[in-house]
This record gives structure tokens, C-alpha cells and sequence, in this order.
């Protein structure tokens, strides 16, 4: 079945989506008949208390796990009924992933992660070269090339997994609590930097936050309880 | 590129683990070397046997009637056009580099009787130069000489026949065989040596006599009952046989003539050599079993510690066949190197035995010499090598890493990617 185009030119579209876990003889539902548009160039806060279906939902954006109901559009393409090809292929070309735990590959120098998707991607060595060294130079990692994530702080590594979501020039860049595990001056540094990629490049950021340095950056805020969309705020 | 991604990645987490991949690797390299020494010494014995085997007999190839092994009768003597095709076959290029010796035999079944009475006789007549460089028996003389190109009525006889019909050297006997018209005939003879081959039922009943001396006396001339070949090595055999085949094939259609390979000729010989290489290979089967199931643990453990990792790789978009194919080249690589680096110290090890062999004579303490099969074992095994078997031993390695490489694979293409992001070490 080929993917149905949306002629939006959002960056993501949900329609009505669902998503039921079963734990156990219990049903979980972790998302509700979520249906959520993030234009392109958007600097999005998904907020709300644990539980509340942040994660799952950034999850079934990016791709990373199918909706039980409903639909979802990643820049125009419908991934709902992707084959696990298909979707690593879209994640690899039109989104980035920002995670809580840094999540860089321990065996790749922090050159080397940051330039993984645009390797994966086939993009030649000069242009990833610069494109990456680009990207150090404004988040302050030059110098920190050659390091391994392990000789790395938690800031250091969370800036390299930005330029690894950034470098490749996803549609967008989903960031699952970017900030939880760093210092105020680690976050709002990380977050200058975020915003920066976002004013200067147009990168679009979703994030799922607990973090209120993150909801206050943002210039949209989505509110989500049991599951639902509770509130939409945008701030001009 | 991707490919390229994949062995990096799939490199540098062997090297991470460097002390599990060690471990595991020294247990392949071990298996490996131990595989082609058992494999050589194995080859080694076997070609002994063999070349044992086929030099009492009738060598690795030969050429004689389709009735012959059943009634060894001077009615079953090869044609003259047989033998000369034959011969003109050992003569020619495809064959001539792998032969070591030709012998062309009259071999009938007779009585042999001197004053202490008679015993069935193996009566072999060989031409005394071509059977020197043929078969063993004149390495093997217990008292006087081999035949020589001149001697007319002289026998060359087993120990245990001399014994039996009270004989020495010197000492005449009485050989009695059907002749080529049919009727019986003697023929007096006269000891000139004796003979131990360390198989009793060959020194029983065997004697050779000059292939003159018994044209004379059977009225055969110069007719042969088989043409046999004596090869460089046993792995020449079917080449050769098979090119025999090839200029025979007018009087095996015929029913004139057939080419016998070794294992034809001397079946039992063959199936001890079967049933020792399946021991061998039972054995070094358990061997990479149990060699092939640390391989599973220490990929599947490496697997295991790297759920998250493997999640973050499909994450950023492998897809998950690229995330097996890291596992499995990670697997394959450890067997294929520890395996490669196996076979070069086996081979280094063999290598030490190549000039002397390995001398089990205190094992045989207790015994003069040991036969089976009409085969006398040598303890002292000289291993060989082939490249063949080196081939063989290198593409099990490799099949059994990949094997054991699969499960783990498939384990790292299978995750949930969503879950093993939650995964913590």
C-alpha cells in the first residue's frame, strides 16, 4: 500500500490517534485520539506529568512504534502503515532523535556519532566533515572531535546527540527530555543552542519535557493528560 | 557505505569486549589447531595404512578381469591388447607424474607341498625389478634375499607357510597349479628367502616366483593376470583410475578387462578407513559443538548488554537487517580470525612431526607388529597435510561461526526498538 500524501505542509499531522498497550489483562491506553499539527520551523514543548503519553506520542511520531488507530504524517509522508524498512528509512532522512540518556554509540568518537545518520544517509566525507564541524564550532564542541562519549560530560555528549539529529537536516528533530539529566547550566546552554539551530537553520523541534527552562522556550505549548490534548498554547 | 558502517561498527565492539573476544577466541584457536592435527596425524595413519594395504596387494590401481578377484584362476590372464593400452597409459603425461611404480603379476591360487605335507598357496609371479620398487615384502625378509632378475626356480615365501611345511633356505618344495591348457602341473622350487609382513594370513599362504619361471611352467609366457600402479599418494587415485576408464573402455564394455581402485580391491581397508574418519569427525563434531555454543554466549551476551545500543542504531535508522548483519559480521569475524589463526598453529604444530613423525612404538610394547584388515600399522604416524583438508577444515570454521552467529543476529534484528530504548545495562 503506497503512503497517502497530506498536502499540508506540516511538518507532522496526527489524526485521531491511538495507542493501547496490553499489560497483563489490562488495556493501557497511552494515547488518545491525539490529533496534533506542527508546522515546519515550530519550536514545540509536549508537557505534562509522567504517564501522561509525552513519550509515546514523540514515539509514534518518530516512527519508532506503529499508532493502534488513526493516522500520522511525517513532512507529508503517511507512516502508520509503514514496513519496518520503510520506517527506518523515514527516520533516517526526515527525523532526528534527541534523547534523555544521550544515547551516543560508545565504540564512535563524538565526530563519528555525530556523523553516523549522514553515513547512513550516503552523504560524501568532505561535505559530512563540514557540515558536522559547522555544527561543533556553534554548540562549543570544537576540539572534542576525537573523544569518546565515556571521556565526555553529560553536556558535551547531549550537544553531540544535537548536531547527530541536526547534521543530516531531518524534517524534524524530536527530543524526548533533552535536559533531565543535566545542570541548569548544561540545560540552558543546550537549549541556546537548540533554539539558535532553530532561528538560524529552521530546524523543527517537538520535545517531551518535564523541564519548565524547556515549556518557557518554547514558542508552543502542548499540554497532555491521560493520554489526551489537554491545552495548545502559542506564545507570539 | 553501508556495508562499510556495518564492519566498523561490528570491528570496534569486538574490540571493546577485548577480553571476552580473547577468550573466545583463544577456545577457537585452540579447536582449530587441535582439528588439523587430529585431522593430519588422522590423513597421516590412513595414507599408512593405505600405501601398507596397497602395496601387498594390488596398488592403488588395477587393471585385471571382472572374474578374477573371485576364482584367480591363469584363465582369467588379461589380454595382450589390455596390457599394452595399459601400459601405454602409465606412459603418458596424465598419469605418468603421480606414478611411483607399475607391476604387472600372474596371481593363481595352487598347492605347495614339501616332505612335511601340503598348504594352499598364493602363488604370486612378479618380475623381481618392478616388484621391488612395487611392494614391501623385500623390506620385509626374515632370512636370505628377495628375488632377483636371474633367478629361474626360486621362491620367496611367508614365514608361517616355511614353518608349516618345515622348510629353510635352500630347502625345495613342490608348487602345483591348473597351466594354461588346463591340465595340473608341478613345479619343483627352491627356497631363496623368507618373508614376515606382519599379516598372518598374507604370510601364510603367499610366495612370490619369477614371472619367467612360471610362464615356463604353466605355458602362460609373459601373460599377467592384473597391471597395477603404485601412486605417489591415495588422492591421485581416482584421476588416474578414471583415465584408465577412459582407454579401457572398449574391453571393460566387452567384459575383457577392469580398473579397480584401491578401495574396490580391498573393501575392509576401506571401511576401516571410513569408520576411523567418522570417529574422528564424531569426536571433532562435540568439539565445535561445544566450541560453537561459547561462540553463541559470548555473541549473545555482547547482544544482550547492547540492547539500548541496538535500539538508538534502529533509532537513527538502521533498518533491522543492518542490525543483525553487525552481530552476525561481529560472530563471523571472531570465528573466521581465531579459526584462520587455529589453523596456522595446528599447522605448526604438525609441521614439528613432518620429518620424523609421531612415534607411538611404546604403545606397542607388547606387540611385534599390528595388522588388521591385511594391514600392517607402522606406530610411527607421519601426519599429512593436504590442501584439500586445509580448505575443508577452514570452510567448517566459517560455517560454524556463521551458525552460531545467527541466533544472536537474529535476536538484535527482533528487538523493540521503543523497549530496548528503555533498556538499562
Amino acid at each position: 500500500m503506497s503512503p497517502i500524501t497530506d498536502t499540508n505542509n506540516a511538518a507532522v499531522r496526527t489524526a485521531g490517534i491511538w495507542k493501547i498497550f496490553q499489560q497483563e489483562a489490562e488495556e493501557v491506553r497511552a494515547v488518545r485520539d491525539v490529533s496534533l499539527t506542527v508546522d515546519r520551523g515550530e519550536f514545540t514543548a509536549l508537557a505534562g506529568p509522567s504517564g501522561s503519553g509525552k513519550t509515546t506520542l514523540l514515539n509514534l511520531i518518530g516512527g519508532l512504534t506503529r499508532p493502534t488507530r488513526g493516522q500520522v504524517w511525517v513532512a507529508g509522508r503517511e507512516v502508520s502503515e509503514m514496513s519496518n524498512r520503510e520506517l527506518a528509512k523515514l527516520r533516517l532522512e526526515q527525523v532526528g532523535f534527541v534523547f534523555q540518556a544521550y544515547n551516543l554509540l560508545p565504540v564512535l568518537t563524538a565526530l563519528e556519532n555525530a556523523e553516523f545518520p549522514m553515513l547512513l544517509q550516503g552523504v560524501d566525507a568532505a561535505e559530512r566533515r563540514a557540515r558536522v564541524q559547522e555544527l561543533f564550532a556553534r554548540t562549543g564542541m570544537e576540539g572534542l572531535e576525537d573523544r569518546r562519549p565515556g571521556k565526555l560530560s553529560g553536556g558535551q555528549q547531549q550537544r553531540v546527540a544535537v548536531v547527530r539529529a541536526v547534521a543530516s537536516k531531518p524534517a524534524l528533530v524530536l527530543a524526548d527530555e533533552p535536559t533531565a539529566n543535566l545542570d541548569s547550566h548544561s540545560s540552558e546552554a543546550l537549549l541556546d543552542v537548540m533554539a539558535e539551530l532553530n532561528r538560524d537553520l529552521g530546524v523543527t523541534f517537538v520535545f517531551a519535557t518535564h523541564d519548565v527552562r524547556v515549556m518557557e522556550r518554547s514558542r508552543r505549548l502542548v499540554r497532555m493528560v491521560d493520554g489526551k490534548i489537554d491545552s495548545d498554547e502559542t506564545r507570539a | 557505505m553501508h556495508a562499510r558502517v556495518l564492519v566498523v561498527l561490528a570491528m570496534r565492539n569486538l574490540r571493546r569486549q577485548l577480553r571476552r573476544t580473547l577468550l573466545t577466541a583463544s577456545a577457537m584457536i585452540i579447536g582449530g589447531g587441535l582439528l588439523i592435527f587430529s585431522l593430519s596425524f588422522g590423513d597421516g595413519s590412513h595414507e599408512q595404512w593405505i600405501d601398507s594395504g596397497v602395496r601387498l596387494g594390488t596398488g592403488h590401481v588395477t587393471v585385471e578381469r571382472p572374474e578374477f578377484r573371485l576364482r584367480r584362476r591363469i584363465d582369467d590372464r588379461l589380454p595382450a591388447e589390455v596390457r599394452r593400452r595399459v601400459e601405454e597409459a602409465f606412459a603418458s603425461p596424465e598419469i605418468a607424474p603421480y606414478v611411483v611404480a607399475t607391476s604387472s603379476k600372474l596371481s593363481i591360487n595352487g598347492l605347495a607341498s614339501s616332505a612335511a605335507g601340503a598348504r594352499p598357496a598364493q602363488i604370486m609371479a612378479v618380475d623381481p625389478v618392478q616388484e621391488s620398487a612395487f611392494g614391501m615384502l623385500d623390506e620385509r625378509v626374515v632370512e636370505g634375499r628377495y628375488l632377483e632378475p636371474d633367478d629361474r626356480l626360486a621362491a620367496f615365501v611367508g614365514a608361517e607357510m616355511v614353518e608349516s611345511l618345515e622348510l629353510r633356505l635352500g630347502s625345495r618344495l613342490v608348487v602345483q597349479a591348473q597351466d594354461a591348457e588346463g591340465e595340473i602341473a608341478g613345479q619343483l622350487l627352491r627356497v631363496v628367502g623368507t618373508f614376515a609382513s606382519g599379516v598372518p594370513e598374507v604370510d601364510r599362504a603367499l610366495m612370490h616366483i619369477p614371472l619367467t619361471t612360471a610362464g615356463e611352467w604353466l605355458g602362460s609366457q609373459q601373460d599377467v593376470t592384473n597391471v597395477g600402479v603404485l601412486l605417489d599418494g591415495s588422492a591421485a587415485t581416482a584421476r588416474v583410475a578414471d583415465r584408465l576408464e577412459r582407454v579401457l573402455a572398449d574391453p571393460v564394455a566387452r567384459g575383457e578387462a577392469r580398473v579397480m581402485r584401491w578401495r574396490e580391491a580391498d573393501p575392509a581397508l576401506a571401511a576401516a578407513v571410513a569408520i576411523d574418519d567418522f570417529g574422528n569427525y564424531l569426536v571433532q563434531g562435540f568439539l565445535f559443538t561445544i566450541i560453537a555454543f561459547g561462540i553463541v554466549n559470548t555473541v549473545l551476551m555482547s547482544v544482550m548488554h547492547r540492547h539500548r545500543e541496538f535500539g538508538v542504531l534502529q533509532a537513527l535508522g538502521l533498518t533491522p537487517g543492518q542490525t543483525g548483519t553487525v552481530v552476525l559480521i561481529e560472530g563471523f569475524t571472531l570465528t573466521a580470525v581465531s579459526g584462520f589463526l587455529g589453523v596456522g598453529l595446528g599447522l605448526l604444530c604438525t609441521w614439528y612431526f613432518l620429518g620424523d613423525g609421531l612415534d607411538l612404538t611404546a604403545m606397542m610394547e607388547n606387540l611385534d607388529e599390528m595388522t588388521f584388515s591385511g594391514v600392517a600399522v607402522d606406530p610411527v604416524i607421519v601426519p599429512l597435510f593436504t590442501a584439500r583438508r586445509i580448505v575443508q577444515v577452514l570452510v567448517f570454521i566459517l560455517v560454524v561461526g556463521a551458525m552460531a552467529s545467527i541466533y544472536p543476529a537474529l535476536r538484535a534484528s527482533r528487538i523493540d526498538v521503543t523497549e530496548a530504548m528503555k533498556f538499562d545495562r
